[in-house]
């Protein structure tokens, strides 16, 4: 595959954890090539090493050993506050759990990542209220976190991950506390933004929903890739 | 980042309130009491300038530790001319030392001429005066003497006494003099030894006309620096020296410094428990947004920036604290300075310290912005402890923290 179309190019990524005197490793020498525009979503059991590379392509996380590339970049090298400020250009991230800043209205949060990147307040509450528009929850944005449906919640999470434009989603798990209903609801939303606006997706996840959705499917299992379907 | 703090306070009120109370009744607390100390203090030191000392004295060099009739001002006109921009009461007084006798005993006193009109807008030592009265215009052989002293030469007022001195060529002077008042100040310096008698024929009796020991000032707080030092720019190079009430009579304070050094070891400990309970409040909200923060490090808000919102917070719990607490604590020393407190039960203790029986609570301006300066270094201090673990925090582990 042409390396220039690869948004994310990973290589003998290693990722080792101490239980104890044991040492776990968590990835054992994954390598990942990814497209720009792709909608993938990392599936396998429980403790397969799925969380821990999304962590390590999040730049939240460092490997042991491997060699990591996203948008050309080699991360790796990146101090913490780089790596903060490359999240923060060109990453976005949606979590298992919600996690909306509680005190913050939908609009607020959405808003937050633009605020970070110095977007003047008006541009920034115009754009969370277009984006909260897109994911269908237009009406709720002065609402907090607590007054809204865990689906709404992770929305609210699509809205934000997107308000600033990234390169590539990641996505842990996003279906994992919502109900059937929402969560297909959520991958169909996450699908169709994929579809019109090109942004990559790459969701970990072992629910039957998210990987009906995924376009390509990578397999993990004991911190190896061993197999991709789909592509 | 405002935003985000304020909300964090006001998510959990009760205790955010809390932490803001202890903030506030402590500074409260500290500022009543340094209104206290403050107004004790300065009602002692004006009293005790006042009432005979002055606040700055001038004399020719070398007086105050050897006073000497001879040791006199040596151009008076030099003097005044010095003194003609300063705007306070000023008296010009005599100073030398006589035995008295009454009838049955005698004792050895410092003897003090002064012009009993101008004396009255310099000090306030004519209201001492418990018996009799002061020395008025036109007096000559009238004398006031201390309630001791009148106790131990057995005189009373309309008594007469002789003293006995050396005039300026050290030829012995003596002289009989009329009792007119008796001065019961509580103040043993003043109440023994010590004998007040008209000026000019103090100058005449001791071959001393037109020459003074001393020139008495009397001055605010705020001038007494400014003033001391222009005075001694310009007298010292000519031979005088010019002191103020602290120079002559340091023990007072030194007591007052002594004392606020107590109260500042109370403000330490006020400031420990500010400390405490700002620390714990942001600690614990910290705690709570582990997760929180994890996401917005995701997000790609650096560590320092989610340290700025926990200093933010605890800055902000702090000057709420203090706003609250320095209305309250200037609304209480406002109040008693207005009713004052009174001490009238203890009168013999208070007022041999010079202290009013009743004290007006005032605060001076250091000791005010000490305090409220300190509770907010204080704020900001505690926020040392979350800072230190936030800038520690891990994304990963912290969006997965329970």
């Amino acid at each position: 595959m042409n390396q220039d179309h690869m948004l994310i190019c990973a290589r003998g990524l290693v990722r080792r954890f101490h239980s104890g005197q044991e040492e776990v490793a968590a990835l054992n020498g994954v390598d990942l090539d990814l497209p720009k525009g792709a909608f993938s979503v990392l599936a396998g059991r429980s403790g397969s090493g799925k969380t821990t590379l999304l962590n390590i392509l999040g730049t939240l996380d460092m490997p042991d050993a491997g060699t990591l590339s996203i948008s050309g970049r080699d991360v790796l090298t990146f101090s913490a506050a780089e790596r903060a400020d490359f999240r923060l250009y060109r990453m976005g991230f949606i979590f298992q759990a919600y996690n909306l800043i509680r005190v913050l209205s939908a609009r607020e949060n959405v808003a937050y990542v633009l605020q970070l990147r110095g977007v003047p307040k008006a541009e920034r509450l115009r754009r969370a209220d277009a984006w909260l528009a897109e994911v269908g929850l237009a009406g709720l944005e002065t609402r907090r976190p607590d007054q809204l449906s865990g689906g709404q919640q992770q929305r609210v999470a699509v809205a934000r991950a997107l308000a600033s434009e990234p390169d590539i989603v990641l996505a842990d798990e996003p279906t994992a506390n919502l109900d059937s209903h929402s969560g297909e609801s959520l991958m169909h939303l996450m699908r169709e933004l994929n579809g019109k606006r090109g942004v990559t997706f790459l969701i970990a996840s072992h629910d039957p929903v998210a990987m009906d959705a995924a376009r390509e499917l990578v397999m993990m299992e004991d911190g190896r890739i061993v197999e991709r379907i789909g592509q | 980042m405002l935003l985000l703090a304020w909300r964090n306070i006001v998510r959990n009120a009760r205790r955010s309130l809390i932490t803001i109370a202890a903030v506030a009744l402590g500074l409260a607390a500290l500022l009543f009491l340094w209104g206290f100390n403050d107004g004790v203090h300065n009602s002692m030191m004006r009293n005790l300038q006042q009432v005979i000392i002055g606040s700055i004295q001038i004399h020719q060099q070398g007086f105050f530790r050897s006073p000497k009739l001879t040791r006199d001002i040596r151009r008076p006109d030099e003097v005044r001319a010095a003194l003609r921009d300063f705007k306070g009461p000023v008296g010009w007084r005599l100073r030398a030392f006589a035995l008295a006798a009454g009838d049955d005993a005698s004792e050895g006193l410092v003897l003090l001429g002064v012009d009993p009109q101008r004396e009255r807008g310099v000090t306030r030592i004519a209201d001492k005066v418990s018996r009799g009265r002061f020395l008025a215009a036109g007096d000559a052989t009238t004398c006031v003497l201390g309630l001791t002293t009148a106790r131990n030469l057995g005189v009373e007022v309309g008594d007469d006494i002789v003293l006995l001195s050396e005039d300026r060529f050290g030829s012995l002077a003596a002289d009989r003099f009329r009792l007119v008042g008796i001065i019961d100040s509580g103040e043993m310096g003043i109440d023994r030894g010590l004998a007040i008698v008209p000026l000019d024929y103090m100058q005449d009796w001791l071959s001393m006309q037109g020459r003074y020991s001393e020139a008495v000032l009397q001055t605010d707080r705020d001038g007494l620096e400014d003033i001391t030092r222009r005075l001694r720019a310009r007298l010292e190079p000519q031979g005088y020296e010019v002191l103020r009430w602290y120079d002559m009579y340091p023990v007072m304070k030194q007591w007052v410094d002594l004392e606020n050094g107590f109260y500042y070891i109370f403000l330490g400990i006020v400031l420990l428990i500010v400390a405490a309970g700002i620390m714990n409040t942001v600690l614990m909200s910290m705690l709570e947004r582990v997760r929180e923060f994890g996401v917005m490090m995701a997000l790609g808000c650096g560590r320092w920036r989610l340290a700025g919102i926990v200093v933010t917070e605890s800055l902000m719990l702090g000057l709420i604290g203090t706003v609250l607490g320095t209305a309250a604590g200037l609304g209480l020393v406002a109040f008693f300075h207005q009713t004052g407190i009174d001490l009238s039960s203890q009168m013999d203790t208070i007022q041999r310290f010079y202290i009013d029986t009743v004290v007006r609570t005032e605060i001076d301006t250091d000791h005010l912005f000490n305090s409220v300066l300190a509770v907010l270094l204080a704020a900001s201090v505690a926020s040392l402890v979350p800072v230190w673990r936030v800038l520690r925090l891990q994304p990963v582990e912290a969006i997965h923290h329970v």
